[in-house]
């Protein structure tokens, strides 16, 4: 399931991968065993790391946040079944600018993430003040050419007739989720970079110039130590996120989330153009991984909401709402 | 891991927390106007902390510490930084030396002392022509008969205006390789031939001095290691001095993002996305560093020594510390600049520049984790 050149996505059987994912018990991982996930958030992020570091095409992320959902507004236990046994599959349905859960009543513009392979995809519906889970048929949609080749995403073409699932859902339980799903975009960017700067460290030890490998160059050697800094302190948060998940209340469990993507999400941009940089003109070119990284970190963060988005409810999170 | 306290460190905050309530100065920064008074605030603070049993927490028990994990000294360290008290930190990581590498003899003389606070230390590493470069120091300590002789300068030796003793790097050894020829002594301040004269700082504070050492006679035994082993026991100063234990620190700057949170309030900019953007992007960084610090934490808890990596906390100590301290220069605008301002934001955005320079440069610490993490070969 890795990649490392764009060529390598059109060879991967994206339906095996997605039924190794059901198999390894993966997609699994957050169902509820007598209430308690079958796996910790910090289980949950290892194996997404794991998969942002291959780029792996597998929509692991989509499929546990869907999972979640669905969990969170009491589905029937038999629905969840299916999609933690790989049988059926949803997207997430995202708001115009990637921020958040796609309201079910204005789909222009709303893009469904994780849509390799689903037929419906999940977004809210306001009933006054209640919000509810709905599922949208994924029929005839159409696939975009996004930035970041290595996850599908797709769009409605015909206004969709949605069907609301379970009962509504509180904003205890969407922050809930919201958490979950920063920690686990955060994993994944941290995955990406953390193989990014493995790969560009060997390469710095072989590539030569005058004579010596590049990675003796002082300014080669603060640029990747620079990356290990920002990489490490991006897995720090992130895993402080995927802990808190599980173990504090739903404000602070948003505020260590927001804290995550925000630093994770400032952090990526710098790291994927110094991934590009330390490679030179080989890291600018089409077959070269260093530019898928960069794709799906900066893909990964916009995804409910960049750096600006969070450190402004950070703010209100600390100083109370403007 | 699990990033919560247990019931006993909890228990142990609150017992800290009660008794720096009780105990701790007030008032302190107002009321020391000298060196001498800073001096013998020092000393006394130190000795009630020693009483209060909060002294040496994760020190061998042998030597009058007491054998707890290094997550208690974090505790200790969070509530003094949280209280702003004075910071006596010294002893901490230069006893390291003396526990390592020290004969019985050596550790039964010094380390109770300096666990009470009768001995107040400080660290005689560089020199004017040995900074980043600190193996090519010169100061040399010639062997004659059961004392060494020691001729030479140290400079930025911080904390020598109130110390007693001194950790101090010397060569003993000028024809074998750089490395390879340096001692640790550990000097009393007080002996004929050394002068101590403060260097004021950016700020105008008196915050590090230099020494200079004309013939000073400094016994043999009170080398620490074997003659030549000084390389190696400023190193493991150095990766305690580079580590988690400033994990005060973080205290520090959460307490002053919370009055600079105030500040927006009161001059009405608490409003502005702009400053609730910057301010938000202090608290990210800081949760960077103690995050970060935490797992470092663990890890030494766990029984991994320090050691390069520590150089990641540094930086990210370093990130952190200059973000807050640029932020409250923002907020705190033109007063700052016309001395109408009474929090002295400018002395502490200039102080935040040495966190950059002192333990290594930001560019060495790079240097470290590139040539020691990374693997990167040497230029
Ligand atoms: C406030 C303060 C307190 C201090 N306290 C103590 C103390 O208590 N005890 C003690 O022993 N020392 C202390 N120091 C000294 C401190 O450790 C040194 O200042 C520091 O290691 C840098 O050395 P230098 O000042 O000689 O700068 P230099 O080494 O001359 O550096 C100048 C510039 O060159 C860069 N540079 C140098 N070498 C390299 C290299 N190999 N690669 C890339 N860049 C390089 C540096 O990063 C810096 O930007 C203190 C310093 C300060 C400012």
């Amino acid at each position: 399931m890795r990649v490392n050149t764009p060529a390598d996505i059109a060879s991967i059987d994206l339906d095996k991968a997605w039924r190794t994912l059901a198999e390894a018990g993966l997609l699994a991982m957050r169902a509820r065993d007598g209430g308690a996930p079958m796996s910790s958030g910090v289980d949950v992020m290892f194996a997404v790391e794991e998969l942002g570091a291959a780029l792996a095409p597998a929509p692991l992320v989509g499929a546990l946040l869907a999972t979640e959902l669905f969990t969170l507004a009491d589905a029937p236990a038999a629905l969840i079944d299916t999609l933690t046994n790989g049988e059926a599959r949803y997207a997430i349905a995202l708001s115009r600018q990637l921020d958040g859960l796609a309201d079910a009543s204005a789909l222009a513009g709303v893009v469904c993430f994780g849509a390799e392979g689903a037929n419906a995809a999940l977004a809210l519906k306001r009933d006054g003040e209640a919000r509810y889970l709905v599922v949208l048929p994924l029929a005839n949609a159409r696939v975009l050419d996004g930035a970041d080749p290595t996850r599908r995403l797709s769009a409605f073409t015909e206004a969709p007739v949605g069907e609301v699932v379970g009962t509504a859902l509180s904003q205890d339980a969407l922050d809930r989720w919201t958490a979950l799903a920063l920690a686990l975009v955060c994993a994944d960017m941290v995955g990406a970079m953390r193989q990014g700067l493995k790969e560009a460290v060997e390469y710095a030890k072989t590539r030569i110039q005058y004579d010596v490998p590049i990675g003796s160059f002082q300014a080669v050697q603060h640029m990747l130590a620079e990356m290990l800094v920002q990489t490490e302190a991006a897995a720090s948060v992130t895993r402080y996120a995927a802990w808190s998940v599980d173990a504090l209340g739903v404000a602070e469990s948003l505020l260590a989330a927001r804290t995550a993507k925000a630093y994770c999400g400032a952090a990526t941009q710098v790291l994927s153009e110094t991934l590009m940089q330390s490679y030179g003109g080989i890291g600018q070119t089409w077959e070269h991984v260093a530019h898928l990284r960069a794709r799906r970190a900066l893909f990964d963060r916009a995804l409910f909401g960049d750096e600006s988005h969070q450190l402004l409810r950070i703010a209100d999170a600390r100083m109370g709402r403007a | 891991m699990d990033y919560r306290e247990n019931t006993d460190e909890l228990a142990f905050r609150q017992r800290v927390r009660a008794w720096v309530t009780d105990n701790a100065p007030r008032n302190w920064r107002a009321e020391t106007k000298t060196e001498e008074q800073m001096g013998a605030l020092l000393r006394a603070w130190h000795r009630k902390l020693f009483e209060g049993g909060l002294v040496g927490l994760s020190w061998p028990t042998e030597f009058g510490g007491q054998g707890l994990t290094p997550t208690y000294e974090a505790i200790l360290n969070d509530e003094l930084g949280a209280a702003d008290t004075p910071r006596v930190s010294f002893h901490a990581y230069l006893g390291r030396a003396i526990f390592t590498y020290g004969t019985q003899a050596q550790k039964q003389h010094f380390l109770p002392a300096m666990l009470r606070g009768d001995m107040q230390w400080c660290q005689g590493f560089s020199e004017p022509g040995a900074g980043s470069d600190l193996a090519g120091l010169r100061t040399y300590a010639e062997l004659r008969g059961d004392k060494y002789v020691v001729n030479g300068q140290k400079m930025w030796t911080s904390g020598a205006q109130h110390a007693d003793w001194c950790v101090m790097l010397v060569r003993t050894n000028r024809d074998v390789p750089k490395h390879k020829g340096i001692s640790c002594l550990l000097t009393p301040t007080n002996v004929p031939g050394i002068t101590i004269r403060p260097i004021k700082i950016s700020d105008g504070s008196p915050e590090t001095c230099e020494m200079f050492f004309d013939d000073v006679e400094i016994p043999v035994e009170n080398r620490i290691g074997d003659e030549g082993a000084g390389w190696r026991i400023a190193m493991t100063v150095l990766s305690y001095e580079r580590g988690p234990a400033d994990i005060g620190f973080i205290a520090t700057l959460k307490s002053t993002l919370r009055r600079l949170e105030g500040l927006a309030e009161e001059t009405g900019r608490a409003n502005d996305p702009e400053i609730r953007k910057a301010i938000a992007r202090a608290y990210v960084v800081g949760e960077a560093l103690r995050l970060n610090v935490m797992e470092q934490l663990s890890q030494r808890v766990a029984g991994k020594p320090p050691g390069p990596d520590g150089s990641v906390a540094r930086l990210l100590l370093t990130q952190a510390e200059q973000t807050v301290r640029r932020l409250e220069l923002e907020l705190t605008g033109a007063d700052a600049l016309t001395g109408r301002d009474e929090s002295d934001a400018f002395g502490a955005y200039l102080r935040s520049r040495t966190i950059s320079i002192f333990g290594g440069t930001s560019e060495i610490q790079k240097n470290i984790l590139a040539n020691q993490v990374l693997g990167l070969p040497k230029a």
